[in-house]
């Protein structure tokens, strides 16, 4: 379930819209009650109050949101502002920008929504840029990379779970296995990119458990860690992460994101956040993250992140 | 099948005298078998009666020279010779291609080819096809022919037509109207199904959810037209086929149309042929182009090749497919097309190659 809370009785989008320009106004920003406010209103209700600020105080809300805040803080909070379709398109744009880094957010935004919700991207997409999402993937990718990225990117796919057929799924672990082993040999990457980036979910997680249960390792460790370098295997592994149990690959991300050693990874740790705290899954990641490391996803982040940028955070994942 | 009509030599000359050796004129073609029966009236001779008579029934029965039955003719044939089996008996002699009496020699009886079974029951169906096609919503159609031709092992000229001449939301819902038919994606079957070298081409295209708005970038489209025109150059020695390439496929699959078409027109203006033409060696490529760039002209040329002499079941039933699947979008279009291109109208055009309750389904459908 969602984690962020909305309050029992909302003040209208005027009453909001005007809260908000007090906080802009005056020596700095009271970013406090920015998140009181914004941390707390749903997607819906976040449209009403830019509608009403625009129409009211004729500037764009999100600029102005811009232009007061910085930092981390201000890329959460503008990423927040958005939709869920619009902000995934957002973010699957920045990706195609350097696709070679930034390929896992297409991976991510491609494989954990469900057809309907990945149509609706699309769509955001078209609308926001006026072209399409494949066209910029397939443009800006390369090699078996490309291949991957736009399979997953343009499918859709069966969304029940009613029609899974075992036989199916025993002889594409077969097909999954050589072309594993075969790796670099012609027609391999093309049938493991063809299961999978068009079965159906259902589907694959029963070739998955049918792999497993006849090799003894899942897919993901089978998976070859080549030193292709457009990031074709890493891409692999994280899309069959993905499809197989996106809440434990989202927390993976989280761990890795907010891991002491390494430094926080600012980015990702939004990302994660504000793109799942108004879906219905941020429950079982949070649940999944707990279970992996030894602390919940607040205490987390109340260590490893500071300021408004922590606050934020925490008040989505309604701390 | 358009063979039979030979018979009708055969059968005036059957009246007055027994039955003729068989012509063994079969698979003749329509101009010359039109001519003969202009020639058999002139033969007038009595019993002309009877030999019209053969004449009238062949004709209804044979169910040819054009698509669909006339049913006027059928129903007035069947209150012939009324109590009179010998003298259908006799039409059944004479009546050959549909009727083997060697076959049926064991049984003493002149056996219905099972041929001419199918053809008459292909020729009857066009009409119901028209009609339940023209009832179901779009999206079921689509979905529905695509599915034939993957589990028939068509060839895939519908799945091209269907992915590239819908708009981005009419194949979605044709995808979608597919998962609820089938339970599986229309992208899954694909690629499970179709295993040569146009797997790639026919997924992208099947999958592709295009941009629909007419925002097109000119360096973009001579940029393309140029990889293009790259990958048509280096094709004879690639180690891969052309309908293969990447590049070509990224373009054809995920561009939209606004943008194929500067690209092709780009080509067109670099290289002075259109693309089609470099295309002759990959059929299944030259479609899509065509289908992207103007599909009015693709349904021009279907439909005509519907007419032609020696269409298959597949071109024929492409007519009703077309017609049907068009009338709410650009069947005006599709109109002028076939007029410039074949300097007839399409109404004249579909009235002379159709026959009965087909032919008034189809020139509603046309309109005005």
């Amino acid at each position: 379930m969602a984690t962020f809370t909305v309050p029992r009785v909302v003040p209208s989008p005027a009453e909001d819209a005007a809260a908000l320009l007090k906080a802009f106004q005056g020596w700095g920003t009271d970013e406090q009650a920015v998140i009181s406010i914004l941390a707390h209103r749903d997607a819906t209700q976040r449209k009403q109050i830019a509608l009403e600020y625009e129409h009211k105080y004729s500037e764009s809300l999100i600029q102005r949101l811009q232009s007061e805040l910085s930092g981390d803080f201000e890329r959460a909070v503008y990423h927040w502002m958005f939709d869920p379709a619009e902000r995934q398109a957002v973010m699957a744009n920045a990706a195609t920008e350097c696709i070679q880094e930034e390929y896992p957010v297409i991976v991510e935004v491609a494989c954990t929504n469900s057809s309907a919700e990945l149509v609706a991207v699309k769509k955001a997409y078209h609308a926001l840029y006026r072209r399409s999402l494949e066209e910029d993937v397939a443009a800006r990718a390369t090699g078996n990379l490309r291949s991957l990225l736009l399979a997953l990117v343009s499918t859709y796919r069966y969304d029940g779970d009613d029609n899974v057929d075992m036989e199916l799924a025993r002889s594409e672990a077969k097909i999954v296995h050589e072309a594993v082993r075969n790796g670099a040999a012609a027609g391999g990457h093309e049938e493991l990119i063809r299961v999978v980036g068009t079965r159906s979910k259902a589907q694959l997680r029963a070739t998955f458990g049918c792999f497993k249960d006849e090799h003894r390792g899942s897919v993901t460790k089978a998976l070859p860690r080549g030193d292709d370098p457009t990031g074709y295997p890493r891409a692999l592994r994280k899309a069959v992460r993905c499809v197989a149990d996106p809440s434990k690959y989202f927390a993976k991300v989280l761990r890795n994101a907010t891991r002491e050693s390494a430094g926080t990874d600012e980015d990702s740790l939004t990302r994660v956040v504000v793109m799942h705290a108004e879906k219905d899954d941020m429950g079982a990641i949070c649940a999944a993250f707990q279970k992996r490391a030894s602390c919940t996803l607040e205490q987390a982040i109340a260590k490893e992140t500071s300021g408004d940028y922590r606050s934020f955070l925490l008040a989505l994942l309604g701390s | 099948m358009q063979q039979f009509l030979t018979q009708t030599g055969s059968n005036s000359s059957a009246a007055t005298s027994p039955p003729a050796s068989p012509q063994p004129r079969l698979r003749q073609q329509q101009a010359p078998r039109k001519e003969r029966d202009p020639q058999n009236k002139e033969k007038e001779a009595p019993p002309a009666a009877m030999a019209d008579e053969h004449q009238d029934l062949t004709r209804a029965f044979a169910g040819l020279g054009g698509l669909g039955v006339d049913e006027t003719a059928l129903v007035s044939a069947l209150g012939r010779w009324r109590r009179q089996p010998e003298k259908r008996a006799q039409f059944r002699r004479g009546f050959l291609g549909f009727f083997s009496a060697s076959a049926g020699a064991v049984a003493g009886i002149e056996r219905c080819e099972d041929e001419y079974l199918l053809h008459l029951q292909a020729e009857f169906a066009r009409f119901k096809d028209a009609a339940v096609l023209w009832a179901m919503h779009p999206w079921e159609r689509d979905a529905r022919w695509a599915h034939h031709v993957l589990h028939k092992a068509h060839p895939p000229q519908v799945l091209v037509e269907v992915a590239c001449t819908r708009a981005a939301d009419d194949l979605l819902g044709a995808r979608r109207a597919y998962q609820a038919l089938y339970h599986r994606s229309l992208e899954e079957d694909v690629a499970y199904r179709v295993r040569d070298a146009n797997a790639s081409l026919l997924v992208g295209l099947v999958s592709a959810y295009r941009y629909e708005g007419a925002c097109v970038s000119e360096d973009l489209a001579t940029e393309e037209a140029k990889a293009l025109a790259a990958a048509v150059r280096s094709a004879p020695a690639a180690a891969t086929k052309l309908v293969q390439n990447e590049q070509v496929v990224r373009v054809l699959a995920t561009r939209s149309k606004p943008q194929l078409r500067a690209t092709f027109r780009i080509y067109m203006e670099l290289h002075g042929k259109p693309l089609e033409e470099d295309l002759a060696a990959e059929p299944c490529l030259r479609e899509a182009v065509k289908c992207l760039d103007s599909p009015p002209k693709y349904f021009s040329e279907v439909i005509s090749r519907a007419f032609s002499d020696d269409a298959d079941r597949q071109a024929k039933a492409a007519l009703t497919r077309v017609l049907v699947s068009r009338a709410d979008t650009d069947m005006e279009d599709i109109k002028d097309a076939y007029a410039r291109q074949y300097g007839a109208k399409l109404a004249d055009a579909v009235a002379k190659n159709t026959h009965g309750h087909y032919k008034d389904a189809l020139l509603a459908i046309i309109g005005k």
